[in-house]
This record gives C-alpha cells, structure tokens and sequence, in this order.
C-alpha cells in the first residue's frame, strides 16, 4: 500500500525523531517562549528559546506540545539546527524552509538534514503541519522579551 | 438485516452518484466523510441544472414565467421540507444558508430579545461549536449563563445531569440530536419533556440525524430544530430552521432587506409573514430547490430502510474495527443488532497521529477525517488532540469497510514498532 510518496513523506529519520525527539522540553533559562497552534487540526506546540549574552544569539530551542509526525519531527530538526544561530539567520532559516515547502529551495551541507522534509511539499495539506513550529520561531524571535499572544499558521 | 438487502440499497443508489466511480492514488476511492459532508445524487445535480437552464429568474416578484417558476419551485421545496420533517406548517420552515446560520437566527432574534442576566442555557460538552458559539456571544450580550451536560461512563449524553441543571432559571436547553464526534443518538424526545416542565425551550441540532433518520418536529415537540442540506445529499449554501409557528411569529426579525418586508417607508417598515420574515435577501433558490430533489430523493429510497441500512454496516464497521487492538473508539457501543448508535466512528490509534492516519489512508483511497471535527471542547473533555473519523451514509459498503479496515491496519503497521 505505501507508495514512493509516502516513504518520502515519513522518511526513517522522521519516524525516529518522532519517537524519539532530541529537543522536547524547556530552555533554563526561557529568555523566549511562544505558543503555536493549528486551528484546522487542534495542534498545538510550545517553543522557549535560550539566547546567550549578547541577547542575538540562540544557544538553545526546546518544544513542548501534542502534534503529528511531521509537526512533532520538523520542531524536533528545527531545534537542533539552530543551536548557535545569530536571529538574522534563524529568521533566514525559516523563510528557507518555507520556501523549501512550495518544492523551490533547500538547505545547503550544513543543514541538509533539514531536507528530509522535502517530501512534504508533494503533500500541500500537510505542509502547515510542518511549517507551524517554523511560524512559531519566527513569532519567538521577532517578539520582544515578553512573550506574546498565541501564533497561528492559518 | 440480510446481507441481501444490503447489496440491494447500496448497489441501487451507488450508479446515482457519480463522484464515486473514480479512483484516488490509482485505488478506487472510498468516501467515509460522510458527518462532513455527503455526496449528490444525480437527480440533486438535475434539479440545478434544470433550474438554471430553463427556469432561473428571482422568486416572489415579477409576474413573468420565469419568476412564477422559480418561486413555485423554491416554495415548492419548502413543502418538500416541511413534509420531510413532519411540520404542521409550511410556515415553520426557514430556508438559511446552513445550520449555523439558523441557530444564529434563533440566537439573535430570539434569544437576544428574551434572555435576562442570571437567565440559564444548558448546552452539552459535546456540542459543534455551530451550537456552542453562538450561545457564548448571547450569554456575553445578555448576562445568562451556560451550562453544560456532562458524558456518562459510556460518553454519551448524562440525561440525570441534565435533570439536576434544570429550574426556573433555565430559558433554552440546545442540544444535538446524534453527536457528529461520538455518534451517540441523544434523547431529545425526553429532553424536550424535562425542559419544557421548567418552561425552557429546546433547540435541536440534527444535522447529523435528518440525513440518517426520520424525524417527526411534532413528535419530539422540539422548539426549534436546525439542519443543514449538504449533509443529506443537497449541495453547500442551503440549509433550515424549523420553528413552532407560535415562537417564530413572536420573534423578531433576524437581518433586514429585501423580501423580508411587507411595507417600507423611508424611516420604518412592517416585516413580510413567516416564513419570509426571516429570509432578507435574495435567497439560495437553486440550492433550496436542490434541497427539495434531495429529500425527494431521500424519501423515494425510505428514511427507515436508510436508517435500518445504516445500523446493519454500523454493526459490520464495529465488528471489523474490534479486530484492531489499538483502537480507542469514542461514544457508546452499538447495540448486538447495530442500533442505537450512528454510523461513524471516532476513534485514536495508539499513538499513530489521525493526520498521519488520515494522509496514509488516503494513499489508499479511503477518505476520513482527522482533527477535531469542530468539536474542540469535547477532545478537551475526553482528553484527545484530536481524533480520526470514518462516517457512513447509505451508499456505502461492507467491501468498503473491508478496504477502511485493511488500511488502517496498513498505516498502524506502517508506524509499526515505534510505539509497541
């Protein structure tokens, strides 16, 4: 029954991550936190970021939150690739993904584990599962210490 | 019910809708997304197309051929309508453009106009948010409160709870009639008697029991009751509000426009009779004579030999679905012969995500639907993000069943091992 399709939409290391996420939790300290949320599905993810001294660099992305496969495994990646990003490249890292989600970009060596959420975008009512923790950085990051309002990807 | 008959309702009415004969991701597709919305027959396509072929013109006015047929054929579906549901009066039957809309209609117009702070609702955990909303807004308008009936040890409506809200203060009871989530078929019939001890109107949603079963407004004795066309085979856009004729005289209107007037002067007006009073506007004609092709449709097959079709593949789903170990299924158990329950199935699957579920079904043909099937505070209650759901109408099968099921065991082994 699975097709070609659906191996590269739940690819091994999503599945993994999945079951097994590296980065679920909560930063010590929270110097960001942000919620996102799904309407369509219910979904919902709570990120805290930690920022070292100069307050622009993150040293540290945790999720929290109940969601799909893909949801669950692209803020599990998401975490582990900003470790040490300055804002200006976390905010570039999400527009990369998004645009990776309409099939017209990806992620050069360093990141190229994020690629394995390529097969998403051959699944269009699947791709605000695996874009809302990217919204929700990006709502982490632009606002201000305190945190703000619920994020939604509709 | 005989496997014969089975074959014979479905093998009858599958040729009528088209839509199905097709295949998804090259397997033939199986619709189980039928508490969504349900496919059209097509004499329903026919009636719009007749409509707008030969007799498309604006209703109740002008007094050339054209609009002297469409406004017979809308008002024609009001008759059909008002037959369907077992109205006393033509008049009793609001055309709207969905359910949502005539609760809205009832809430604005009625409630707005009655409802005192300290006033009660009692509303149920399980409700649509079509039937929780609404309310919400009148009680921040008017100062009553809501309450709320809780489940029973079988998720299904705690009719003693209800009891105990019950007193004085309680002016609208709004209850569904079968849960679009749980699939339990609520007691509305007592409901309507309790609540009307205390002097409390009812409000009905049936929109997922008019496509399913008869129903009969004068038996319940319900207030009001709500519906929307394109879950009985009827297309989106139109839907009904059935009102004591009484209530709905002693409210007023709901929007204002045009056909909802009977006389208006630059500063004032007076309103149209029921039922144009509450419908200003051009109205949703070729989807309200579509209306009326449906139940016409739906009344040639049989109302009971649908519902009794329904409780047979309820019974064959519930049996099939016991196969898989995994399964949470919500709501209460159908009965040994398959009644007593609707024909859909809510349900988690270890820890297999229903979008997860949902898209790898999907691959396989079958649609069902995932999330919280607008039932936000139910998932809250029972505890689930959210849950996947196959829903049936008549023209399904038990070899459909047979493909749901399989691939259900498919994607469950498919996430295999990651949480055994």
């Amino acid at each position: 029954m699975t097709t070609g399709n659906l191996r590269d939409l739940y690819q091994q290391v999503i599945l993994e991550r999945y079951k097994k996420p590296k980065f679920r939790g909560v930063t010590a300290p929270v110097h960001r936190h942000q919620r996102g949320h799904n309407p369509s599905c219910g979904d919902t993810i709570e990120l805290t970021v930690q920022l070292d001294g100069t307050g622009d660099r993150i040293e540290e992305v945790r999720f929290e939150g109940e969601g799909c496969a893909i949801a669950m495994a692209s803020a599990d990646l998401m975490a582990e690739a900003m470790r040490g990003k300055t804002t200006a490249e976390a905010l570039d890292m999400v527009q990369r993904f998004q645009t990776m989600m309409q099939g017209k970009a990806e992620f050069s060596t360093e990141h190229r584990k994020l690629n394995v959420m390529q097969g998403v975008s051959q699944f269009p009512v699947r791709i605000k599962c695996a874009t809302l923790t990217w919204h929700t950085l990006k709502a982490a990051l632009e606002a201000s210490t305190q945190p703000t309002e619920f994020v939604s990807n509709e | 019910m005989t496997i014969i008959q089975e074959k014979t309702l479905s093998a009858r009415t599958r040729p009528d809708f088209p839509i199905l004969n097709q295949t998804i991701h090259g397997q033939p597709l199986v619709y189980l997304d039928n508490a969504a919305t349900s496919q059209k027959p097509i004499a329903v396509l026919e009636a719009l197309r007749q409509y707008y072929e030969h007799d498309n013109a604006n209703v109740h006015r002008g007094v050339h051929t054209l609009s002297s047929r469409a406004t017979d054929a809308y008002e024609g579906a009001r008759d059909q309508v008002a037959a369907f549901v077992k109205a006393a009066s033509r008049q009793e039957i609001v055309f709207t453009r969905n359910a949502s809309e005539a609760i809205n209609l009832v809430a604005y117009s009625w409630a707005l106009s009655t409802l005192k702070p300290g006033d009660e609702i009692v509303l149920s955990v399980m409700e649509h948010h079509s039937n929780l909303v609404p309310w919400q807004m009148m009680a921040q308008r008017t100062g009553a409160v809501l309450q709320h009936v809780e489940l029973t040890e079988t998720e299904e409506f705690d009719f003693e709870q209800f009891k105990s809200l019950l007193s004085e203060k309680t002016k609208l009871v709004a209850v569904v009639h079968v849960s679009n989530t749980l699939g339990c078929i609520n007691p509305v019939k007592e409901i309507c008697v309790e609540a009307h001890k205390v002097g409390a109107r009812v409000l009905i949603d049936a929109c997922q029991s008019v496509p399913h079963m008869a129903i009969d407004v004068q038996e319940l004795d319900c207030d009001w009751l709500v519906a929307s066309g394109h879950k009985m085979c009827a297309p989106t856009g139109i839907g009904f509000l059935y009102g004591k004729l009484d209530l709905l005289r002693s409210q007023p209107p709901f929007m204002g426009g045009g056909e909802m007037i009977a006389d208006v002067f630059l500063d004032h007006s007076t309103y149209a009779d029921l039922p144009h009073k509450f419908e200003a506007g051009t109205p949703a004609i070729g989807e309200a004579i579509a209306l009326g092709a449906a139940v016409e449709y739906l009344s040639k097959i049989g109302m009971d030999q649908i519902h009794a079709y329904e409780e047979d593949l309820t019974r064959y789903l519930f049996r099939q679905l016991a196969t898989i170990p995994e399964l949470r299924i919500y709501g209460p158990k159908p009965n040994a012969d398959g009644s007593g329950r609707a024909a859909l199935a809510s349900f988690t699957a270890g820890g297999v995500h229903p979008h997860d579920l949902s898209t790898i079904l999907d691959q396989a043909g079958v649609a069902i639907r995932a999330g919280h099937h607008c039932t936000q505070p139910l998932h809250r209650y029972l505890k689930a993000q959210s849950t996947a759901r196959a829903s049936l109408y008549f023209y399904n099968t038990r070899e459909e069943i047979d493909v749901f099921v399989a691939a259900l065991k498919d994607a469950i082994e498919f996430f295999g091992g990651l949480f055994g």
